[in-house]
């Protein structure tokens, strides 16, 4: 990874994570909600190359952490994100065709998110933080699940114009 | 070649998870740089949410109305020929009006309780990913709003503030999973103690084994010492169920919350408990059925033919 894209990755996740943070989390999806964030994020990490994907994952995560509604401890998504970036770069990565479908992509996508959510939730949970009822919990998950899988269509097409966009001549 | 760069991909993993365990542990300890670097977010964020919250205000229970179409379609049909009745006289911003409701609202339950508040905007909301439930208030300390005060709505209790900035306030719910509040039983006195569960509904454990609840009891909140971070008398909900398992030591049971945690327009933090401890005042009335008029009509004999 060259350090040169470094400020446009972090400027691409900066803005995501503003979009998420002032307009999206507006929105009463009638089941649970949507992270456009964590998807663009999952799309992204499966168009890295290996050590891309891990610092990728940890600057993504930092900017997650810097929620002020979290109430979980500022690390746990940059740990979260760190760790489902690298496992998706090498072992689900390497499973897969070099040229990434769109279907494949959705298909990641929408179980990386639901992964990521629920580490999230167990590595609060041994920190020492509450959880929800199974109900509301299950409700979350799936309802990102959902609109991860429905609005595909829209924001796939978007990461992999804004990856091209980020990569340097020596990258291409 | 490949193995060099499996295994420098693999530091790089390690150093980093070993940094965020590093951030993590920071945080944990309370270590004052971190807790400010989120507040120095929402400093930053506070314009953004409240242009956010401008520009989505009318689309934002879209989902909503969608899913309640054919519930209401009977009331459209009715609205609709009033509406065109209104239209003549008065057009005025839907949202304004329904903001207006709820600061109406909110505002004779302080006056009611005597208490000083401060009202303000919800212009955002903690989303999917961070599993708590929060709303952004767009006014902060420069309004004189301080962690650790209660928010009430139109209908009881919000939550609490969480953190503040000068002009931005973060509010845990009620509804959060971590939400503790010590309350008692209007009427009867028994306390208990209500947490968030992440949805509409709450849990109830009563504090002492005589404690004794039915379906239908309102609950209050019990108050706090210096009326920090919980004001005595607001409304919190009502009991659903009761559950009567054998084995328990105390009663437990199923809330519902009086506060529509989903549609909040506008909220009120306390400030000051003026009038002291409201007691049972602000248990919610039920509504009184409108009196019958009856009009007799007698006809007049017609004159002329």
């Amino acid at each position: 990874m060259t350090l040169n894209r470094l400020p446009a990755i972090f400027g691409v996740f900066m803005t995501m994570f503003l979009i998420q943070e002032a307009f999206l989390d507006r929105i009463n999806f009638f089941i649970g909600g949507f992270s456009l964030y964590l998807a663009i994020f999952m799309a992204w990490i499966m168009q890295e190359e290996r050590n891309s994907a891990v610092t990728t994952g940890f600057i993504a995560g930092f900017i997650a952490d810097l929620s002020p509604t979290l109430e979980a401890p500022f690390g746990l998504w940059t740990l979260v994100l760190t760790g489902m970036s690298y496992i998706l770069a090498t072992n689900i990565r390497a499973a897969l065709d070099s040229e990434l479908s769109p279907v494949v992509m959705t298909i990641v996508t929408v179980f990386g998110s639901s992964v990521a959510l629920i580490l999230f939730l167990v590595f609060g949970a041994i920190l020492g933080e509450d959880v929800g009822s199974g109900a509301y919990v299950t409700q979350e998950i799936f309802g990102n699940a959902m609109w991860a899988l429905l609005l595909s269509p829209l924001y796939v097409p978007m990461t992999v114009t804004l990856y091209r966009l980020t990569l340097t001549a020596r990258n291409r | 070649m490949a193995n060099r760069g499996t295994n420098r991909t693999r530091l790089l993993w390690v150093s980093l998870l070993v940094t965020s365990l590093f951030l993590i542990t920071l945080d944990l300890r309370g270590v004052s740089l971190v807790s400010s670097i989120r507040s120095g977010t929402q400093s930053l964020l506070a314009p953004i949410q409240r242009a956010g919250s401008n520009f989505l205000s009318p689309i934002s229970n879209l989902f909503e109305d969608i899913t309640n179409l054919g519930r209401t379609k009977s009331k459209i049909d009715a609205l609709k020929n009033e509406n065109e009745e209104l239209k003549s006289q008065l057009i005025l911003n839907e949202n304004i009006v329904g903001e207006l409701d709820q600061l109406k609202g909110v505002l004779n339950l302080a006056g009611k309780a005597r208490f000083k508040v401060v009202s303000a905007r919800v212009i955002s909301k903690g989303g999917t990913g961070t599993f708590g439930e929060t709303i952004v208030l767009d006014s902060g300390s420069n309004a004189g709003i301080k962690r650790d005060m209660t928010v009430i709505a139109a209908g009881g209790l919000v939550g609490v503030v969480k953190s503040t900035t000068a002009t931005s306030a973060v509010v845990l719910l009620m509804s959060d999973p971590s939400f503790r509040i010590g309350v008692r039983v209007a009427g009867s006195q028994d306390m208990g103690v209500l947490s968030g569960e992440g949805d509409g509904k709450f849990s109830l454990r009563m504090l002492s084994a005589t404690g004794q609840i039915k379906a239908g009891d309102v609950l209050l909140s019990r108050g706090s010492s210096g009326d920090k971070p919980f004001v005595p008398g607001v409304p919190v909900g009502k009991v659903i169920t009761v559950d009567n398992a054998t084995g328990q030591l105390t009663k437990q049971g199923r809330v519902l919350g009086f506060v529509d945690l989903n549609a909040l327009g506008v909220v009120s933090v306390v400030l000051d408990n003026v009038g002291g401890n409201p007691g049972d005042a602000l248990v919610p009335q039920a509504p009184r059925p409108a009196p019958t008029v009856t009009v007799f009509v007698t006809p007049e004999p017609t004159t002329g033919g």
